[in-house]
């Protein structure tokens, strides 16, 4: 009876998984939920693992073992309110006198569902290893999709459907290359990314080195030291920030370089508008320009991200006075500008929010700057192959024209 | 084994059931939460009321994950075999004399039950912590240089905290049970206090919490936390103040602003007309 519950959770998008849900039958039958504020509590602690998730936990939790939802979360289904379970323990409590027949119909929801809980919950306590009481098919009246007996369904779907099931089925989508992005899956793409080189003390002892020399040495023992391998990438991110094109992507380009800046120690980044000529800016307002050709002194080695929508006017990209070089004045297009930064970090890759599918109904530049730059979408495909551009560096793949450039 | 805090640690209802679910779950307690908030001395007393040993690990940026489990002396051994073990006790020949043992690695040969606690876990890599969470939820590492499986006689209560300087994993936080603890309020704080300081005048307290609550909400880049609270109360006590504020200036100010920055901020306000 708690399976809905974890569904309810998920479709409201906090990330429960299998484990979780198997964590938590594994406490209940510790007894480690006697009353509804442990359960909670215990609930609290499988479920939600980070804060922004606490809030809609709690209204989960509200409209599902209180019925006191409100606004998004729906309400309890009256399949519950119908359910044998329930009704036995209200025949029950009614009989006993412990809820009088005439205040049923204006005793408050919240009441009698907080004491049929508290009873469930007992209950849970005293089978501790008998029947199992919430067992998937197990004997017990409660079960969900129990073999024979009808189980409390608060909101579950129809029986024979194991909830689990469900719940697996799913645990997969988001991992899918088509899937669109979430928080917890760029990281894993971006995680691969690294560049391990000697770095800091020689403190780490090569062991075959030193016997090796010790051996030459007649067994005068001579300790060779090394430097530790350590991940000492740079990267670079230049945002397009302007423009009402890129408008529609603000959401998942925003969640794209928070997750970068977690994952990567020494990341700078800076912000153009629409192409880049002469300089980017270190300010989302583009006030505080920086050269591009300062830009072109870093270390080569340094991954380029560009992250745009390759979308403007062809002028812009391809004639000399589709911008002016902000310190010389050379009238330079925007393409060329491009090659150099392109021909400067071989690890570069362009990162553009439209998907794959539109690119040719989108704009005809985009074409023109993938043969430039490797490109690839913001999907979780997209950016694990931009990883693996970065991390090879090279020629974009298979682009028919890009000899003549 | 339940835990219900300590005579010198105010232990907040909520958070006493969440320790207890962990103890009785096996699972790590993941503690965040602003620096004086007892994150740190929650292991502490659990140890403590619980009378468990306590392996206590200190993270820093550079660690790997595995020499908190073990170090192998290579230079030791080396050295054994080159000039002789003289009266060490060492044996050349067995390689359990030159293996040292982490905290996570002494928590797990332990005989009973012990505390293990991995402070400031934020400051490591993800890579680190990715190594970390295997060996916690095992409860096992492999010495790879006999590839010996160490496993832990019993899994040790397992209480992990972060500053948040940095997002840990998703799989990190996926096997933990991670618990925010929210700043006391002035409730909590007076009992907090009480618990430091029980000879602590009553009157001067009602008057100092307000004025450090105040300052709290001003937005400073460090902003006072209980640690520092306790440090300008005891300030006050020694000093042997009637009242935290005089003639509009924060007595010790000092003990409750840290940084240039916030006392030039602080002081600035001060000087405008309010």
């Amino acid at each position: 009876m708690f399976l809905p519950f974890f569904q309810l959770l998920r479709d409201q998008g906090v990330p429960v998984s299998l484990r979780h849900v198997l964590e938590f039958y594994d406490a209940l039958e510790k007894g480690l939920a006697p009353d509804l504020d442990r359960l909670f509590i215990l609930l609290r602690l499988t479920c939600v693992k980070k804060l922004e998730h606490f809030d809609v936990f709690e209204q989960t939790f509200a409209a599902y073992f209180l019925d006191a939802g409100h606004g998004r979360v729906p309400r309890l289904s009256r399949d519950f309110w119908e359910s044998k379970a329930f009704r036995r323990w209200l025949e029950e409590e009614v009989r006993r006198g412990a809820v009088a027949e005439k205040d049923l119909e204006c005793l408050p929801l919240e009441d009698l569902l907080r004491r049929f809980w508290e009873v469930a919950l007992k209950q849970v306590g005293k089978h501790q290893g008998g029947h199992t009481w919430i067992g998937t098919g197990g004997t017990s009246p409660f079960g969900h999709s129990g073999a024979e007996r009808e189980g409390v369904r608060v909101y579950g779907d129809s029986a024979h459907r194991s909830a689990l099931k469900v719940i697996e089925a799913r645990r997969y989508v988001n991992y899918a290359a088509t899937a669109t992005l979430r928080a917890e899956n760029i990281r894993q793409a971006l995680a691969a990314l690294k560049h391990l080189v000697p770095a800091g003390p020689a403190t780490e002892l090569d062991v075959d080195e030193t016997v090796t020399r010790a051996s030459r040495n007649g067994g005068e023992i001579e300790l060779i030291f090394r430097r530790e391998l350590r991940d000492r990438i740079q990267v670079a991110v230049l945002l397009d920030n302007g423009g009402s094109s890129m408008m529609p992507y603000v959401d998942l380009v925003k969640l794209v370089f928070a997750k970068m800046r977690d994952q990567f120690r020494d990341l700078d980044y800076y912000y153009f508008h629409n192409c880049i000529y002469g300089c980017v800016y270190s300010d989302p307002r583009r006030h505080t320009p920086c050269a591009l050709h300062e830009f072109l002194r870093r270390d080569p080695e340094t991954r380029l991200i560009i992250i745009g929508d390759a979308n403007m006017a062809p002028a812009e990209l391809f004639l000399s006075n589709g911008a002016i070089d902000y310190f010389s004045k050379v009238r330079v297009p925007g393409r060329e500008w491009l090659l150099r930064l392109r021909s400067h970090f071989p690890r570069s890759v362009w990162l553009n929010p439209i998907p794959r599918s539109r690119w040719p109904r989108e704009s005809a530049t985009i074409g023109s700057i993938g043969q430039i730059f490797p490109m690839e979408d913001l999907r979780l495909s997209g950016i694990r192959q931009a990883v693996e551009w970065l991390n090879a560096g090279g020629a974009p793949r298979g682009n028919p024209s890009s000899g003549d450039r | 084994m339940r835990f219900l805090g300590t005579d010198r640690y105010y232990l907040n209802p909520e958070l006493r059931e969440i320790v207890n679910i962990a103890i009785a779950m096996e699972k790590p307690l993941l503690v965040t939460g602003e620096a004086g908030t007892g994150k740190t001395q929650l292991a502490f007393e659990i140890a403590r009321a619980l009378g468990l040993v306590l392996e206590e690990a200190r993270c820093k940026s550079t660690f790997k994950g595995e020499e908190l489990c073990y170090v192998y002396d290579t230079v030791l051994r080396l050295n054994d075999s080159r000039f002789g073990t003289r009266d060490s006790g060492r044996d050349v020949n067995n390689i359990w004399d030159y293996l040292r043992f982490g905290p996570i690695g002494r928590a797990f040969q332990a005989e009973g039950r012990c505390v293990l606690l991995l402070d400031e876990i934020d400051k490591t890599d993800s890579d680190t912590q990715d190594n970390l969470l295997d060996v916690l939820e095992d409860g096992s590492f492999v010495i790879r240089e006999i590839n010996f499986k160490l496993k832990a006689k019993e899994k040790p209560i397992t209480i992990i905290t972060s500053n948040a300087k940095r997002e840990l994993s998703d799989p990190f936080l996926r096997r933990c049970y991670c618990h925010h603890i929210p700043f006391p309020d002035m409730e909590e704080m007076t009992r907090i206090v009480r618990l430091h300081y029980p000879q602590f005048p009553a009157p001067l307290l009602d008057a100092a919490l307000p004025t450090f609550y105040r300052l709290r909400q001003i937005g400073f880049e460090k902003p006072p936390a209980t640690g520092e609270l306790l440090d300008w109360l005891g300030a006050l006590q020694l000093e042997g103040a009637s009242r935290p504020v005089d003639r509009g200036r924060i007595l010790h100010l000092g003990t409750l602003l840290k940084r240039a920055q916030d006392l030039l901020k602080y002081r600035s306000r001060e000087s405008s007309p309010a």
